[in-house]
């Protein structure tokens, strides 16, 4: 059946099974292949897009739900913010780089409802994205970084 | 040294394989940088650079990159030696070829190796650029110098820019020896530098195993059979799969008889045109498996042998003295075992890779740690020339050990083979947890007396796990290696007169490997734990223990000889605990809510000494900080080698904290991350590090900061009042 999706901004027209989650809609049908594959049961937080804003696992999420809705991906994140971004990058916050789509997802989130988040506020709102290699610590830095920049 | 010294490789070596440079024949770059297409003519006096008419330096990273930074410190090494501008250095991802020298990405040991290698490619291409140009000036290259990428003769103020020589350059002959710079003249080497993909990975560009799609493609969503050694009998194909246009169909792949290897396990792979039509399907086969002679196997009876095993002699590795006569003739003895669980590498990106094979030619990109390997296995497996395959590494979603072992890159060929289209196999995260190559378990016995002087009088340290070994070479190999008891056993750094270092092996019915630091995990476990127990009955702090022990000691001998070089010093050991009971204010009179533990560990031929800090009034020891001191020799990137020790910290944190893995009938138990518990942010304390500076040879950083973990923390526990834990996971 046909299902209109909002992503990035832009809307398209696909014919997919409507109980398609949104992850596999992103990687396999529109080619935004930075949102990752990681556990398929909303557990790791690789997936995590926002929907209207809210950090959400695509893994668990059909397309169908979508509909109507705004959804955006680590791919539109430079446009949305590209200061999060930067900071991530002088933080060299990343190893493999594998989860980290899906913990800036979530954090750009954090950011954009909480100014000035503690440090309690910041593992709250990332104990759903696991980073294998280990570096939540310079997450929070560059999540600081970012929030404190802004002020 | 197994690597490429440049002395072997000739100029005409260069032009013939200057081809083959240019990773990548598929139409994806991202990257992967092949710049010099741009170049009319290249100057390349190794395989690990060239350097092109336009100026670009392209350093060719022959290691996989999996987090590690090795694609930065490459390039560090060879930007520093050639004195190029790093803005105008980019990475090059290598295919697996043997011209390249050792790629087994494992081990901590690129840098170890390759540092020389690396130091001699860049020395060299730089020679011949100051050659160029003091030849086109007329004047003696002694008077030349090469600095800001660039060539500069003071003494008539004239420059070239390396873009500028590179054509001539590349007709001199590539100097066997080059000059190296003195250490005092690095500018890259030992400096800190963002990791060349950070903002590819920041922005969703990094290209991992699963981002590539070819033309014609189908995906492979994979059926692993539920026990190791079981092959599909009877497949039922759900009516509603049938119905659907983008379902493929269905393949059968039986368990390979033999050794178990990298070789692929019995399977179902359903083929889809997308992945989730791969998954669906997956879940609604019906599917009757063959009998396995490991459907019996139960990892808690497995625990109870290996438990039984410490109980008696084992093979004596190492014997001085009379242990037994002395403990069996105590009156009193300090006596405890150590156990840890099974556990898997978990990966984020969970196995998945790309094969294209047309008629007698294989083409694979894959997160794979060592591409040689993999080609290997894939000529030896399947009957293709050697010449016939390549493949290429895509970066790594991590892999700890896990992409070391092909099995899921040879499903991918033979599923090609047999449906000619390129084919991309996809692992979920229950194929992940379930056919992993699983880090042994083990059972640790101590034993020891003490003299007056709290100093032990005898000692016997038995170990028993399943060798590594046993899955990889042949199956009757299940006595531990004298590689896998070097892992902080053997080459314990706790000496006695009187003593006794004992192993037995035990086959499992699960696949056994390496997962980061290996044997070291249960072994350094064991023996921190085990030392505090003895500083305690002998009123000494840990600390004062330790050091006590080590009064008079040079150099610890293993099984195996030391490397050149590498020689296990109790000097550095000594050093970085001195420096992490500064570092962590251990002598202070802690607040009644915090308590630290510590543990000391030479793995992979570098020493980590780290204090773990745990909340009293947490129910579950909360670690809220880390000090953690390095001596890796010489070092490349020395942000990388903090981060490296950051993220072994929040490593080691997963298997003391609360992971496990169990077996029931041959089956895993726990499937997916709500069973298999890793750390996860709440879990990571503030941690910092210290890097000794150091002119020692470089040795490993990716994985010696793991060992130390758990040992600080269940020491930790003790001094918060929570009883000694001898087991993992410690919560």
């Amino acid at each position: 059946m046909s299902i209109t999706v909002n992503v990035n901004g832009v809307e398209h027209q696909l014919d997919v099974d409507e109980n398609t989650p949104l992850l596999w809609v992103l990687r396999d049908h529109l080619a935004l292949n930075g949102t990752k594959f990681g556990c398929g049961r909303g557990l790791c937080g690789a997936c995590t897009v926002q929907i209207d804003g809210t950090p959400t696992r695509s893994c668990l999420t059909t397309v169908a739900a979508v509909s109507g809705r705004h959804v955006s991906t680590i791919e539109s994140l430079v446009d949305q913010q590209p200061d999060l971004i930067e900071a991530w990058v002088d933080e060299n916050v990343s190893q493999c780089g594998y989860c980290q789509s899906g913990q800036l997802m979530s954090a750009a989130a954090l950011l954009a409802t909480n100014a000035a988040p503690t440090d309690e506020d910041i593992d709250f709102a990332m104990a759903g994205n696991i980073c294998r290699c280990g570096t939540y610590g310079r997450i929070r830095k560059a999540i600081r970084r970012t929030a404190e920049a802004r002020r | 040294m197994n690597s490429v010294h440049l002395s072997n490789l000739s100029r005409r070596n260069f032009l013939v394989s200057s081809g083959v440079l240019v990773v990548g024949s598929y139409a994806y770059t991202s990257g992967f940088n092949p710049v010099y297409a741009n170049s009319t003519r290249t100057l390349s006096p190794s395989v690990y650079v060239a350097i092109g008419t336009n100026g670009v330096v392209t350093v060719t990273c022959h290691r996989s990159e999996m987090g590690q930074g090795i694609k930065t410190a490459v390039a560090q090494v060879v930007c520093d030696e050639l004195e190029a501008d790093w803005e105008k250095v980019v990475v090059a991802q290598a295919e697996g070829d043997a011209k390249y020298g050792d790629q087994n990405t494992d081990g901590s040991r690129s840098i170890k190796n390759f540092f020389m290698p690396l130091r001699n490619a860049g020395a060299a291409a730089r020679e011949m650029l100051v050659q160029a140009a003091a030849d086109s000036w007329g004047v003696d290259a002694a008077e030349c110098e090469a600095r800001d990428h660039a060539v500069h003769h003071a003494a008539s103020s004239r420059r070239a820019a390396f873009g500028e020589l590179a054509h001539a350059a590349s007709e001199l002959a590539v100097p066997d020896s080059p000059t190296l710079k003195s250490r005092e003249t690095w500018n890259h080497i030992g400096k800190s530098r963002i990791h060349v993909d950070a903002k590819n990975v920041a922005t969703g560009k990094a290209v991992y195993g699963a981002d590539v799609t070819l033309p014609n493609m189908a995906i492979a969503v994979m059926v692993h059979a539920p026990v190791l050694g079981s092959s599909p009998l009877n497949v039922k194909i759900p009516e509603s799969a049938k119905k659907n246009a983008r379902f493929i169909g269905i393949e059968t792949i039986d368990a390979t008889p033999g050794p178990i290897g990298f070789n692929p396990v019995g399977s179902v792979a359903v083929i889809a045109a997308d992945t989730f039509t791969g998954i669906k399907v997956a879940e609604e086969l019906e599917i009757d498996w063959s009998d396995s002679p490991n459907q019996d196997f139960d990892s808690d009876s497995f625990q109870q042998d290996l438990r039984e095993a410490v109980k008696s002699p084992g093979n004596v590795w190492h014997g001085v003295g009379d242990a037994s006569t002395v403990l069996d003739g105590a009156e009193e003895k300090i006596e405890a075992v150590y156990e840890t669980p099974f556990l898997s590498h978990a990966p984020m990106e969970p196995p998945s890779a790309i094969a294209n094979v047309v008629g007698d030619t294989v083409e694979v990109l894959a997160p794979v740690q060592d591409p040689q390997t993999t080609r290997n296995t894939i000529v030896s497996a399947k009957n293709f020339a050697l010449k016939n395959v390549k493949v290429t590494p895509t970066l790594l979603g991590g892999a700890f050990g896990r992409k070391s072992k092909p099995d899921f890159v040879l499903e991918a060929v033979e599923l090609s083979r047999r449906l000619k289209r390129p084919i991309r196999v996809q692992w979920r995260r229950e194929n992940d947890l379930q056919y992993d190559y699983f880090h042994a378990p083990s059972v640790q016995r101590y034993e020891a007396t003490l003299g007056e002087n709290g100093m032990p009088t005898a000692w016997r340290q038995r170990t028993a796990f399943p060798s590594i070994m046993s899955t990889v070479a042949a199956p009757n190999m299940v006595e531990p290696a004298n590689w896998e008891l070097d892992m902080g056993f053997t080459n314990t750094p706790y000496r006695c007169e009187n003593q006794s270092i004992e192993a037995a092996g035990l086959k499992a019915g699960v696949r056994i490997g390496w997962l980061r630091s290996v044997c070291n995990i249960f072994h350094a476990f064991g023996a921190n734990v085990f030392v505090d127990e003895l500083a305690e009955q002998a009123g000494m702090d840990p600390i004062d223990y330790r050091l006590a022990m080590w009064d008079g000691m040079d150099v610890v001998q293993g099984a195996l000889p030391s490397e050149p070089g590498h020689e296990f010093k109790i000097e550095r050991l000594r050093n970085v605990l001195q420096k992490v009971r500064e570092n962590s204010d251990w002598d202070r009179k802690i607040a009644d809510g915090h308590a630290l533990g510590v543990a000391v560990h030479h793995s992979f031929l570098s020493y980590v000494a780290s204090v773990l800090e745990v909340d009293r009034s947490d129910s579950n020891y909360k670690v809220t900080n880390a000090h953690v001191v390095l001596d890796c020799g010489t070092y490349v990137n020395s942000d990388t080698c903090i981060a490296q020790m950051e993220g072994a910290v929040v490593f080691g944190l997963s298997a003391a904290q609360r992971a496990k893995l169990t077996f029931k009938d041959g089956t895993i138990q726990e499937n997916n991350f709500d069973g298999y518990l890793i750390a996860r942010m709440p879990d990571a304390p503030s941690i910092s590090v210290e890097l000794i500076d150091s002119d020692h040879l470089p040795a490993g950083v990716g994985e010696p900061g793991v060992p130390p973990v758990a040992p600080a923390l269940s020491n930790a526990i003790y001094k918060a009042g929570g009883g000694r834990r001898r087991s993992l996971p410690l919560i």
